[in-house]
């Protein structure tokens, strides 16, 4: 597709448009009030979280008024219409666009409630239409549900799906043209049973949320926290449409009934985070500056201070779900009656809503966060046991629960996942073509190589997968141990490439901070250099080693985590990857040759100004504040990724892209020969250390940043001999490295932020 | 019989040579700390202790306690000594001047704590568990109780007790059953039963403040349901006077290996009136912020009853003639040498002194931190301190008790079967000293705290606090070439420590089985090291001054210590090493 509309800049709207737009594909937004369109691209350029992945590409969206400017869809391949929730609205736009839009355009709803038949019937649009119905934030959220009409042509869905799939990098999920669809319909009710059960055992909105939140896999807000976060008034809207829309002996219907405490809040305008005024929980300061928590008592709808949640079940929970919701306190009734509501009623939708059990899980997943779908949960329990809690509970027993009997709706056979069908027989999970995920190698075979810190997998056609998996994929010595154990067997032709890449929310956090502070408060200092060693000769030889190295980060990669990616040949990284070196928030420098390896890219970047300055003051101003790019768009301003590495927006497909691109890289591949660097020695510290200065005058650095800057900038100038007629190896720089992260290590300062970021999670300004 | 003497030059040398007084000084209130102020309440106390509490030391374990009709009589002499001790001001030395206390530092009353340990440890129990009660109130207390209670406890009118221990639950606190139920003026009603209540019910004082541990209706399971209450024997009148009993009663006394004139009671509680401390579920915490203190002083009791039994032993080895001296001998004129100069008695008794000196510096350093922690105006200094002391704390605990009971056998094996029997008094302090090692928490407790909580808190600044000055102290001084000696052995302790400590907590944060397993030999070795370390500065001093012979002995005793003691440090850095494996492997049925 060459260029894509949007209608209507509210939120969705203009979160779509800037998503088409990351994907790099033109876009016009239309809205309703005049200028509507261009305010929303301008509000987005500063929010946070970001809907654009690079402030440039709000370029890409050309915003007109949809009253007068309706003819610049014209050329548009597809139309997205996010317009009020509204059918005759959205009919009578509909019928306005059959005038412009091209012949062959398609034309899509964003709805969330109205069913697809009530926006088409026989209307002249009916064969270009469906439904694409995003998730909020559209950027960051995976899922997409898709909804086709009988009279959808086949190609307009092949033609969305392949877009969505490869250039947006969302999960298209097919569901059928019920309420709500999947998500919505499961859980809007799971919020419903999860308030309503909280009120009726007497549960506190801490002890509901705990419950409801990690033991089950769901994000850590629970029900009332997430309520806080989406707005609390979008409760009795989505009731209210469920309501219309669905049979009155529906579960979800039957079950609801007023909520006082939230009609007051909604009245008082207490909507959550967005309102500014608090919602179930509130923040406020105290007398003396400190922020104090607040919850509401579902009881008497007071404020009182926040009380942490301490139940018996909660820490029986923590093994596992059985023991949960199988104990007597109020906490394990309270998991065990909204999971007999939620993973009951979600059991009956399928067929209703979608024939897929995998596509339901998948939905629940990518739509709400949580761990586990429906009827993975309902595998944790245990199907038979479920059945059997449901009629003791003298709830239905869906028929599909009948027809998974004794046996579970997932297993594997032979190293294959499979899924239950509504038959009852098992069939493989099907991945969309292209698809490679190292959780289906994993589950097939034996790793070539593997310790309690990463493993070596072969992914065919010669080619291996380095996996980390530490807590956070933090690395530590294990970690290193196994990059040079993976050089080594690639070095005997093992393998022809080699592609660095895991499936965690994280590519790496960064070295194993626990590990080096707990080493530097019994000084074992020896220990701590000698594991910046081993850390800078592991990457040293990924770099030589000789066959191609390509990273393939997601989510975040931050100090040592970079660093690897920094040694890498290439890098092809999931567009939603967080990379930076941030070592100096925790007042050490990179020491595992990041350093080295910013001021050679630097040095080598085509174009860049030319002389031994600009590469160390570029390096320094991102090391030095320790800058995470946004994004892998945002990666390449730093030239943390470069002009020929890749980016792949659905991460589903970046394994396959990174090992295409390994693959590319075989044939006559030698390791790069690193030409010696031109460092300015202490003249271009003193200029460093002159902006350093400058940012104490304006408050912006404590005085152990100067500290801390002082040794990055010695570093990145090559030291106190250095000159710029002189020759630096690599080999040189990161010996300055090393002498910075140990000097550094050895001041309490640094022992003080290194440990408020393990306490807290939070950078200390000291 | 024996005797004793405080060791007071020991102590002067402590206080004024191996810490540095001015850091004391420079805290808060403490400007006037030095020798003019100090030595003549050491002096006092040192009399005190000899003249008053040691002549009834033998006769309080050999009349013990007395129950009848619900009262408790002390041994005889006790209600005289208590009376001389209270109108002396002692108990209220190391008391908040608020409230009529004297503002003297714990780092100086540890000392005198020491003196009432060696001279008679039962009747230090008293004024202990009411500085205890004292604490707790001091800081969790409301204004109403500290204004009503304070100023009663700290001129020992009243005393107090900490009642935490029941018929189920001992170490593990959180099975307690005693309930307290809300009253409608605000105060509790508490029923239940308690055990081993030290100074729980006696004749020394006209009111006794029972500090309870108890469950409120609503409390949540286990360790964090558990409030802290203060409960009268006597109501007090609106004048301050003790009024109507309360529903407090002693319902038995416990026979003991030891401490036999202190009184270890049961009490019933029935629906006894009693007043919240702290707030409701955070019992516990309140108590751990006096556990420090107190546990810190355990410590010292075992040092105390360690060092009577020292004094005893050389005293009779100077006497007892008995064989001739192995090299040949210098008392001709006698019918046998004194033991003195057998090699094995010289070794028992220089055992006792290094592990004694040794010790009373290691408290000495570490109560002083406990001070500037306590009292210190910048917040970062006081933290910094505050790690030192709850690192230390269970170490000082169990190594200085450990040392009490070794040491105090070891006094009676000088005396050989005269130690046995009664009459020398030798065996008293044997049993008073076993009981050190197991109440405030066992010695295994305190290896547990040590390796589960203070080892990984904040992911080791505790250990940061020990680790980095011993080296610094290590490196600065690797070329004093005198000091050679010292410096070489504990650098090298120093290192097993380092080792030890990461491979317990690399295994021990995988399995915290494999970290119970070695936390009690973790505990010695670390002993061991923090001693080389104060007997290594202890050292350094004595060599300034090698014409003394208080320095000259000195010096001495850090030789024997560095070559006889420390190498066991070897010993228990295998056995941390060694892991858990054969702990394991025995099965339960087996035993």
């Amino acid at each position: 597709m060459n260029k894509i509309a949007v209608i209507g800049a509210g939120v969705m709207g203009a979160g779509i448009a800037a998503h088409v737009a990351n994907a790099g594909i033109p876009v016009v937004l239309l809205d309703i009030v005049p200028g509507g369109a261009a305010k929303a691209v301008e509000r987005m350029i500063r929010a946070d979280p970001a809907p654009f992945m690079h402030r440039i590409f709000a370029r890409r969206v050309t915003t007109g008024d949809l009253g007068t400017e309706l003819a610049l869809v014209a050329d548009c391949d597809w139309i997205i219409e996010a317009i009020v929730e509204k059918p005759e609205a959205k009919r009578a736009l509909y019928e306005q666009l059959q005038a412009v839009r091209k012949p062959g355009s398609i034309l899509s709803s964003n709805t969330s409630t109205i069913p697809l038949a009530a926006l088409t019937d026989d209307a002249p649009w009916a064969a270009d239409f469906l439904i694409t119905h995003f998730f909020n934030p559209p950027r960051y959220m995976r899922l997409l549900e898709l909804v086709t009409g009988p009279a959808t042509r086949a190609d307009a869905v092949a033609s969305v799906t392949q877009v969505a799939d490869h250039a947006l990098g969302k999960t298209v999920i097919p569901c059928k043209d019920r309420p709500g669809f999947i998500a919505n319909r499961i859980g809007g009710q799971w919020i419903q049973s999860a308030i309503n059960n909280a009120m009726d055992l007497g549960l506190t909105i801490e002890e509901a949320d705990a419950v409801m939140g990690s033991p089950l896999g769901i994000p850590r807000t629970g029900v009332f926290g997430l309520l806080d976060l989406v707005g609390i008034d979008l409760m009795p809207h989505i009731a209210a449409s469920m309501k219309a829309s669905l049979p009155a002996d529906d579960a979800y219907v039957a079950a609801m009934r007023d909520q006082p405490l939230i009609v007051r809040l909604i009245g008082e305008g207490r909507i959550g985070r967005k309102g500014g005024k608090g919602g179930f929980y509130t923040r406020t300061k105290g007398a003396d500056g400190a922020s104090e928590k607040f919850a509401i008592d579902l009881g008497t709808g007071k404020d009182r201070p926040t009380e942490r949640a301490v139940l018996e079940s909660l820490a029986a929970g923590k093994r596992d779900i059985v023991a949960l919701v199988s104990h007597p306190d109020r906490g394990g009734r309270y998991a065990r009656a909204v999971l007999l509501d939620t993973l009951g009623y979600a059991a009956a939708l399928v067929p209703e809503v979608a024939d897929d059990i995998a596509a339901v899980d998948a939905a629940m997943r990518l739509g709400y966060n949580w761990r586990w779908g429906p009827f993975e949960l309902i595998d944790r329990i245990g199907p038979a046991r479920f059945a059997a809690m449901l009629r003791e509970a003298g709830h239905p027993v869906p028929p599909l629960l009948d027809t998974v009997g004794e046996g579970r709706f997932y297993r594997e056979t032979d190293g294959v996942a499979e899924v239950m069908q509504l038959d009852g027989r098992h069939a493989p999970i099907v991945r969309p073509d292209g698809v490679l995920l190292l959780a289906d190698i994993k589950r097939r075979g034996k790793p070539m190589e593997k310790t309690a810190g990463a493993s070596l997998w072969d992914i065919g056609d010669g080619v291996a997968c380095l996996e980390f998996h530490t807590k956070m994929n933090a690395i530590d010595p294990d970690v290193l141990a196994t990059v040079g154990k993976a050089i080594a067997l690639g070095k005997k032709g093992a393998f022809k490439a080699l592609v660095i890449h895991n499936e965690a929310e994280n590519f790496s956090v960064g070295a194993h901070l626990g590990l080096a502070l707990f080493a530097a408060n019994i000084a074992a200092w020896g220990e701590i250099e000698s594991m910046i060693e081993q850390g800078q000769k592991a990457f040293a030889a990924l770099r030589a080693a000789p066959f191609p190295v390509v990273g393939a980060p997601s989510g975040m990669a931050l100090g040592g985590g970079c660093e690897v990616l920094l040694h890498c040949d290439a890098i092809e990284a999931h567009a939603e990857t967080y990379i930076g070196l941030v070592e100096v928030g925790v007042g050490v420098i990179p020491g595992w040759g990041g350093c080295a390896a910013m001021l050679r890219r630097w040095t080598e970047a085509k174009g860049a100004p030319r002389g031994p300055m600009p590469p160390v003051a570029k390096a320094f101003e991102m090391i030095s504040t320790a800058t995470v790019a946004k994004s892998a768009h945002e990666a390449r301003d730093w030239m943390l990724l470069r002009p020929a590495d890749g980016i792949t927006m659905n991460r589903d497909r970046l394994l396959a892209a990174a090992k295409a691109r390994a693959l590319a890289m075989v044939e006559g591949y030698a390791p790069p020969e690193p030409k010696p660097l031109r460092l300015p020695g202490p003249s271009g510290r003193a200029a460093l250390m002159m902006a350093v200065d400058g940012a104490v005058a304006l408050g912006r650095a404590t005085p152990h940043d100067v500290t801390v800057c002082g040794h990055l900038a010695t570093a990145l100038t090559g030291g106190p001999r250095a000159d710029i007629t002189e020759d630096v190896t690599d080999d040189q720089v990161r010996k300055l490295e090393r002498e910075a992260f140990m000097a550094l290590l050895r001041t309490d300062p640094t022992l003080a932020r290194v440990e408020h970021m393990l306490d807290t999670g939070r950078a200390l300004r000291n | 019989m024996a005797s004793y003497t405080a060791p007071l030059r020991d102590m002067r040398f402590l206080l004024n040579e191996f810490v540095d007084p001015e850091r004391l000084r420079a805290l808060p209130g403490c400007a006037e700390i030095g020798p003019d102020l100090v030595d003549p309440i050491l002096d006092q106390a040192a009399t005190l202790c000899s003249e008053v509490l040691f002549p009834i030391n033998r006769s309080g374990d050999e009349e013990g306690c007395t129950l009848a009709n619900g009262t408790v009589s002390t041994p005889a002499g006790f209600k005289e000594a208590w009376a001389q001790f209270r109108d002396g001001g002692w108990p209220s030395l190391a008391c908040d001047p608020e409230y009529g206390g004297q503002g003297i530092p714990k780092s100086v009353g540890l000392l005198i704590e020491e003196m009432i340990c060696s001279a008679n440890m039962s009747f230090g129990m008293y004024p202990g568990l009411s500085h205890g009660a004292y604490s707790a109130l001091l800081k969790h207390g409301t204004d109403e109780l500290r204004a009503t209670y304070l100023e009663k406890l700290v001129s020992g009118e009243w005393m107090g007790t900490m009642c935490l221990t029941e018929p189920q639950c001992g170490t593990d606190l959180g099975l307690i059953r005693t309930r307290a139920i809300p009253a409608e003026d605000g105060s509790f009603r508490i029923t239940g039963n308690k055990i081993f209540i030290s100074a729980g019910e006696h004749d020394l004082s006209e009111n006794i403040l029972h500090l309870v541990l108890a469950k409120l209706p609503d409390a949540p399971p286990g360790t964090r349901g558990i409030s802290l209450f203060l409960v009268p024997k006597f109501l007090p009148t609106p004048d301050g006077r003790p009024g109507a009993r309360n529903g407090v009663t002693c319902t038995g006394l416990e026979h003991k290996m030891g401490i036999k004139a202190s009184a270890t009671c049961a009490l019933a509680f029935e629906d006894a009136q009693g007043w919240l401390v702290g707030r409701p579920h955070k019992g516990l915490s309140a108590m751990f912020t006096m556990m420090n203190e107190a546990r810190l002083s355990v410590g010292v009791q075992g040092l105390g009853l360690a060092e009577v039994s020292y004094q005893n032993a050389v005293a009779y080895a100077r006497e007892r003639l008995q064989g001739r001296a192995l090299n040949g001998s210098a008392n001709t004129d006698k019918p046998a040498d004194p033991i003195l100069v057998h090699p094995d008695v010289r070794r028992m008794l220089l055992t006792m002194r290094a592990e004694i000196e040794g010790c009373r510096a290691l408290a000495m350093w570490v109560s002083l931190e406990q001070d500037i922690a306590t009292l210190h105006p910048d917040a970062a200094t006081r933290e910094a301190a505050d790690d030192l002391v709850q690192l230390m704390t269970p170490i000082i605990k169990a190594y200085l008790t450990d040392v009490g009971w070794e040491a105090t056998a070891m006094g009676m094996q000088v005396l050989g079967g005269h130690g046995y029997i009664r009459d020398w008094g030798m065996e008293q302090f044997v049993r008073d000293a076993r009981i050190a090692q197991i109440y405030e928490g066992t010695n295994g407790i305190q290896a547990l705290d040590l390796v589960g909580r203070k080892m990984g808190a904040h992911t080791g600044r505790y250990l940061r606090r020990f680790f980095h000055p011993v080296l610094a102290y290590i490196e600065a001084k690797s070329e004093n070439e005198p000091l050679g000696e010292f410096i070489l052995p504990l650098s090298k302790a120093f290192g097993r420590l380092q080792q030890a400590t990461a491979e317990l907590a690399r295994r021990g944060f995988s399995d915290p089985f494999e970290a119970g397993a070695g936390a009690s030999d973790y505990l010695k070795l670390f002993g061991l090291t923090a001693l080389a370390y104060v007997w290594t500065r202890m050292a350094e001093i004595a060599l300034q001054k090698p014409d003394d012979d208080f320095y000259r002995a000195k010096l001495a005793t850090a030789r024997f210590f560095m070559a006889r003691i420390l190498p066991r440090s070897t010993g228990h850095a295998a056995a941390v090493m060694a892991g858990g494996a054969t702990l394991r492997a025995m099965e339960d049925a087996m035993f």
